[in-house]
């Protein structure tokens, strides 16, 4: 008995100690999601589809302390299901100064706009799907491990994030080799509506490591080096980006490839943005990382902001790819938050 | 000749309340704070880049808790409007977009004005946007030397 009241002494002295560091603060935790189901004219054929469930939570744990979490629910054919889930955020943030703050978990990789700005939010997305430089597995999409970030700093509004991660060929839960990941990604706002950020990204992939699917035959050293320029504004929206990439290995020496898109929208009312994107992949013949295989697109559309949770559109997108050949569609989607 | 009566009504009732209509959406707005860190003063440009979420802390180092009116209201809308230039859809928008990329907490929606006030006045570092003040001991801020924006 004697014992008993012992430990509850001690687990309500805790609780006291932690009320009174925690003064008056409920916890609040919101979940969210995003959905899209769409269509698909191709070949003259019509199919109907549906993609990603994305399930996304935050919560505030106290003044300083606050969790993001982002899960996917998908079409897997490899899957008994046919579904699959994947964990693509989970972030434990701590805002130790103004606005200053070092996050911990598994993050979208702080290089490119795109990535950072809308991933698996297609309610978000300016176009029906992401740009090639992020379908076609340019980037490096999450980055498991620490990262010291801040934002709006200045009258600039200068902001940085500096992230060391396990890196590619890396499993969530623990690094495949003693190299380490390191993406430094910079940004300014100087006028409303308008962000220009430049990024880093330095790892380097072991030999024998599996990326993408594919098992890497000797190590590469890889270095992207990528700059961003988006403006969404009143009238006029207009994004761009560039990947330069250059991976080095020792049968080949350093190999360039570059990946850049250019995106345009025009406000003809608040809800109908008429819309443009050009896509671009270029790689060399020695290129042993990425899929060897130089790919043009050109999108036009046309969408309708129902309201900030739901969004239609329509599209058209030609591709020309050195190795599949022509290849176009027509599709019509809606994408919604709830 | 009766139709043109009709008519005539419609174009009086429509000259009245269409100009009050517009004046409510055209009032002033009042900030108002709570006593524990946020400042008494403001300029401007300050006091939008705090709504916008771009300031986590104040300089003691509260966190900043921004209290607005739900959108739908004629002072959402207003505060939209007049503080953010956007529309209360594009707020919306604005500010899920930013919660997803994790990058600041939403602001904190009222019905009412006086449960807005209320929230302001017991939460230290809580900055709102009124159109009316009530009689609860809330305090405000000076936006460009201006009591009303």
């Amino acid at each position: 008995m004697e014992r008993f009241s012992g430990c509850a002494l001690i687990v309500i002295a805790i609780l006291f100690g932690f009320s009174i560091s925690n003064p008056l603060y409920s916890q609040n935790t919101k979940i969210r999601g995003f959905v899209e189901a769409h269509s698909v004219l191709k070949d003259g054929e019509v199919s109907f589809g549906f993609g990603e469930q994305d399930l996304f939570i935050t919560s505030e744990l106290n003044d300083h302390l606050s969790f993001l979490g982002e899960t996917v629910f998908k079409y897997d054919p490899n899957s008994s299901t046919e579904f699959s889930v994947s964990i693509e955020r989970i972030v434990i943030k701590y805002n130790y100064k103004g606005n200053h703050s070092v996050l911990v978990g598994k993050h979208h990789t702080p290089i490119n706009y795109w990535n950072d700005t809308y991933h698996h939010g297609r309610v978000f997305f300016p176009t029906v799907e992401r740009p090639l430089l992020f379908a076609a597995n340019i980037l490096p999409l999450h980055t498991t491990g620490v990262s010291l970030q801040g934002l709006n700093l200045g009258s600039l509004k200068f902001g940085y994030e500096v992230m060391i991660g396990n890196g590619l060929g890396s499993n969530q839960i623990t690094d495949n080799d003693k190299r380490k990941s390191i993406a430094i990604a910079v940004n300014i706002k100087p006028i409303e509506h308008l962000q220009i950020g430049m990024s880093y990204y330095n790892d380097v992939i072991s030999e024998g490591a599996e990326v993408h699917g594919m098992v890497i035959d000797e190590k590469i050293k890889q270095q992207l080096l990528s700059g961003s320029v988006a403006y969404f504004g009143k009238k006029y929206e207009f994004l761009t980006e560039s990947t330069f990439a250059f991976n080095k290995a020792a049968s080949t020496g350093s190999v360039p490839a570059n990946a850049s898109y250019m995106y345009g929208g025009y406000k003809v009312s608040e809800k109908w943005i008429p819309y443009l994107r050009f896509d671009i992949l270029n790689f060399q013949s020695d290129e042993i990382y990425y899929d060897n295989e130089d790919r043009k697109s050109f999108v036009l559309g046309l969408r309708f902001e129902i309201n900030y949770l739901a969004v239609v559109k329509l599209e058209y997108q030609y591709e020309d790819r050195e190795i599949l050949g022509e290849v176009d569609k027509l599709t019509a989607q809606i994408a919604i938050g709830f | 000749m009766k139709t043109n009566y009709i008519s005539i009504l419609f174009a009086l009732i429509f000259g009245i309340f269409l100009p009050m209509s517009l004046r409510a959406q055209d009032t002033d707005l009042i900030i108002i704070r709570n006593e524990v860190s946020v400042p008494s003063e403001m300029d401007l440009s300050q006091l939008k880049s705090v709504l916008r979420g771009e300031k986590y802390r104040w300089k003691d180092g509260s966190k900043v808790v921004v209290a607005l009116m739900k959108t739908n209201t004629p002072v959402g809308t207003n505060t939209c409007r007049k503080l953010y230039n956007m529309s209360s859809n594009e707020l919306n928008k604005y500010f899920l977009a930013l919660v997803f990329q994790g990058k600041v907490k939403a602001p904190t929606f009222f019905n009412s004005e006086s449960e807005l006030a209320s929230f302001v006045a017991e939460t230290p570092g809580a900055i709102g946007v009124l159109q009316n003040v009530y009689e609860i001991p809330v305090k405000t801020i000076l936006v460009d030397g201006k009591k009303q924006i």
